[in-house]
């Protein structure tokens, strides 16, 4: 579903990505990991199109992405959270959800007029699904900001949610997280897979990206230096070596 | 083609003072990322400052009027200080702007108020001499100006990046919140910002009523609207730019007075800048 | 009565110029521009009734769509500039429209007469009320129509998920593109129908006071537009007219005892109400 070949990314001199081959299949839980700095949130951004890639290309459903801009490709189907919050603070739980309803299957079933000008009724129930997958049915008209910072997390899932995307990127869901809540999380996460939406999952804390991703790749530097099954990884000396460093 | 070069060079000296109100607005806009959209009005309500020397000094010479002028600006930036930025929580990005248009208001009035309206004579410095350079004449009045401007320019960057003062107010433009970290009174630089503007303003006042010759309070909305452009043509935050930018608009501006009369003259000024907004819309140089 | 309707039909004008501002605000669009839409609906709607003969309300539809039209052609180039030099590139803007009326001649013979557009001396004898005899209750109430009708539509708007994402996109851009709202579309309607209503504004402004020329049309007009939704509060439409009632009502008349020292209010007041309640009136941006 998603391809990326050769990616790079620069930043004047800094290399943020470079030359990074990643192939993420329809269905997959793909986990992203590396110590910090080595290039994991730069490589969402550019796939969701917030940089231009400095070389090489990124492909979805076997289309190139260059050039497309960020909401056409969340429109294309590509959906991401951001590991800083970055809720609409100002406007309530339900509005936030609302404002990002713009799948195209949603576009093509309600006419222009109705999507835009139209009230709250029509699209209440498809809200109220997402609310309580997120268990946010009882903030429904709580301003974001006034979240709790768990319940922020959660909103930002479902704001991601809220387009039907196809490719979910997950940038850090986990961090600040208690044992349960990443508990919870996982089952979240397991149930989104199960739904047939694709993951790739920066993360880490590794409680989370091992009991959740089929595969993981790892990132040093802005390369690639290893990829396999959890159990591989882990077991992976240059990995450990990567996080740890030294001889 | 010499009348040409004449209108250049004569707008590059007048362009120093544009320099001048661009370099408040870029400062301020750097350090703060804020608009003081009184800044202009309050350059040219500290030049009228100046004129109080006389009321208490009658023969005063000209360069108290401008040190009173000087003065003035950085008592009147500090009085900015407080109104639009001190106690407004800077999360409102809104309500500074809009006290400052209250300010730019209040200043306005102040000076129509206590001149009835009156334009007032401004002293000049060396204003009959004429220096003649080849075929040009230079305007001694003029040259007095640039000059002036020059060595408060030059003041301002040894400020800015050879005292300590100048090194806390980088820091606090960069990284707010670290600077406070680090021990930075990030007020109290905010407030010796808007002081320093306001002196240099205060300056930049007196220089334009004194090449002028009389200061009215109809100058403050195009002085406000062309310090703006420079800002903007030098890129927001960049001071060699608004100096670049100043000078720059202030040969233009001169030229095509000469060439096509006072009125059509701001309709080319806000077409350079339309220019640069749509081919080099971050101005000339980088913050 | 004649002066508590001419009140009103202030009121009333001033809240349409509000308004217009109020939808562009909410996207974190900082414009100054909102006083050249209200000129160019004037002298279009007052051409369109003096030299055309038509209706007043079709002149004022055309006033709209004219409106409307420039601010759709402005509202692309705006996208390119960031933050508060959208400030500096609409002033200019709107300076750059007063300068064109300024030297727009456009006369026609009407029997012994000439009318239209000329130049600085403005546009006189728009006096379509006149002619076909209406009351100035009348006119206000006319007025007052299309006051309601552009509050109810931006309710409207507010109440919707246009209204939603309006917000959504002034309060981050990145999160807003994110999601899928196409920025582009979003800022330029907005800034489209502000022009709509500017322009509705500037055309019963037109033939209310019967006399135009350039220097209505100037930057203390434009700092009105936006100062009534930032002092009266984003959070409905309600603040901007609770804030032109506080403004022209109790400022304006109100303190006519004052003489001309009013004036000087006006900017002292500004100044206050932005440190005692930097939200506005009405508070913060939650509809």
């Amino acid at each position: 579903m998603l391809e990326l070949k050769g990616l790079s990314r620069h930043f004047g001199g800094v290399r943020a990505i470079d030359g990074l081959d990643l192939t993420v299949r329809k269905g997959e839980i793909v986990g992203l990991i590396g110590p910090n700095g080595s290039g994991k949130s730069t490589t969402v951004n550019v796939v969701a199109g917030l940089f231009p890639a400095s070389a090489g290309k990124v492909f979805f459903e076997g289309k190139g992405l260059e050039g497309m801009p960020t909401h056409k490709r969340l429109q294309a189907g590509i959906a991401r959270t951001f590991q800083n919050i970055r809720l609409f603070g100002q406007l309530s739980v339900w509005q936030n959800l609302w404002v990002a309803q713009n799948a195209p299957e949603d576009h093509a079933r309600r006419g222009f007029f109705a999507r835009w000008l139209g009230g709250q009724s029509g699209v209440r129930a498809e809200i109220a699904h997402l609310l309580e997958f997120s268990g946010l049915a009882h903030k429904q008209d709580e301003l974001a900001a006034n979240l709790a910072f768990g319940e922020q997390r959660r909103l930002e899932l479902a704001r991601a949610l809220a387009a039907k995307p196809k490719l979910l990127l997950l940038d850090e869901p986990a961090a600040g997280m208690n044992s349960e809540e990443i508990g919870q999380l996982r089952d979240r996460i397991l149930k989104l897979r199960a739904q047939g939406i694709t993951i790739l999952l920066i993360e880490h804390v590794m409680e989370l990206v091992m009991g959740v991703t089929d595969r993981i790749a790892v990132l040093n530097f802005g390369q690639k230096i290893a990829e396999g099954s959890p159990a591989e990884i882990q077991a992976n000396p240059l990995v450990r070596k990567a996080y740890l460093g030294g001889a | 083609m010499l009348d040409f070069l004449q209108a250049v060079s004569d707008g590059l000296l007048f362009g120093a003072t544009y320099a001048l109100i661009g370099i408040g607005f870029t400062l301020v806009f750097g350090v703060m990322h804020k608009l003081n959209l009184a800044y202009a009005a309050a350059s040219i309500g500290a030049a009228y400052a100046g004129l109080l020397i006389l009321q208490v000094a009658a023969g005063a010479p000209p360069w108290a009027v401008f040190l009173c002028a000087f003065l003035g600006g950085g008592v009147i930036g500090w009085l900015v200080y407080l109104t639009c930025f001190h106690f407004i929580p800077l999360s409102n990005p809104l309500a500074p702007l809009m006290s400052t248009v209250g300010m730019l208001l209040l200043i306005d009035e102040i000076i129509v108020h206590v001149t009835a309206g009156m334009p007032q004579n401004y002293p000049a410095m060396f204003d009959d001499v004429m220096l003649r350079v080849g075929e040009f004449t230079l305007r001694g009045d003029l040259l007095l100006v640039a000059g002036v401007s020059v060595v408060c320019m030059i003041a301002l960057l040894a400020l800015l990046y050879r005292t300590r003062l100048g090194l806390a107010t980088r820091a606090v433009s960069q990284q707010p919140v670290a600077a406070q970290l680090c021990g930075i009174r990030v007020a109290q630089v905010n407030a010796m910002t808007f002081i320093v503007t306001g002196l240099l303003g205060g300056i930049a006042g007196a220089l334009i009523g004194a090449s002028v010759g009389a200061l009215s309070p109809l100058l403050t909305t195009p002085l406000t609207v062309k310090g703006l452009i420079v800002t903007v043509i030098g890129g927001l935050g960049s001071i060699p730019g608004a100096i670049v930018a100043g000078l720059l608009v202030g040969a233009f501006e001169n030229v095509f007075q000469q060439f096509r009369g006072v009125t059509e003259r701001d309709l080319y000024v806000m077409l350079l800048l339309f220019a640069f907004l749509v081919f080099r819309p971050s101005g000339l140089f980088k913050p | 009565m004649d002066f508590y309707y001419g009140l009103a039909q202030t009121v009333g004008i001033h809240t349409l110029l509000g308004l217009s501002a109020y939808i562009v605000l909410l996207t974190g669009q900082v414009t100054m521009a909102q006083a050249a839409f209200f000129a160019i609906g004037a002298y279009a709607a007052g051409m369109l009734t003096v030299l055309g003969g038509w209706h007043i309300v079709p002149a004022l539809g055309a006033g709209a769509v004219f409106g409307a039209a420039t601010a759709c052609a402005v509202g692309f180039p705006a996208l390119r500039v960031k933050g508060l030099m959208l400030v500096v590139a609409t002033l200019a803007f709107g300076e750059g429209v007063r300068l064109f009326f300024f030297n727009f001649d456009y006369q026609v013979a009407k029997g012994e007469i000439k009318v239209g557009p000329l130049g600085g001396e403005g546009f006189r004898q728009i006096r379509y009320f006149q002619e076909h005899g209406w009351s100035t209750g009348e006119v206000m109430l006319f007025i007052w129509v299309f006051v309601i009708l552009s509050m109810a539509a931006l309710w409207w708007f507010d109440r919707s998920r246009y209204g939603a994402v309006l917000r959504a996109v002034g309060e981050d851009e990145l999160a807003a593109q994110s999601v899928g709202v196409n920025l582009t579309a979003v800022k330029v309607s907005a800034m489209t129908v502000g022009g709509a209503v500017a322009g509705i504004g500037g055309g019963l402004y037109a033939h209310y006071t019967t006399h135009i020329e350039h220097a209505n049309f100037n930057v203390l007009l434009a700092t009105f537009a936006i100062a009534y939704p930032i002092v009266g509060g984003l959070k409905n439409v309600f603040g901007t007219l609770a804030a032109v009632i506080f403004v022209q009502a109790f400022l304006i008349e109100g303190l006519r005892f004052l003489g001309d020292w009013r004036n000087l209010l006006f900017g002292a007041l500004i100044v206050a109400a932005m440190n005692l309640r930097p939200q506005g009136f009405l508070g913060g941006r939650r509809a």
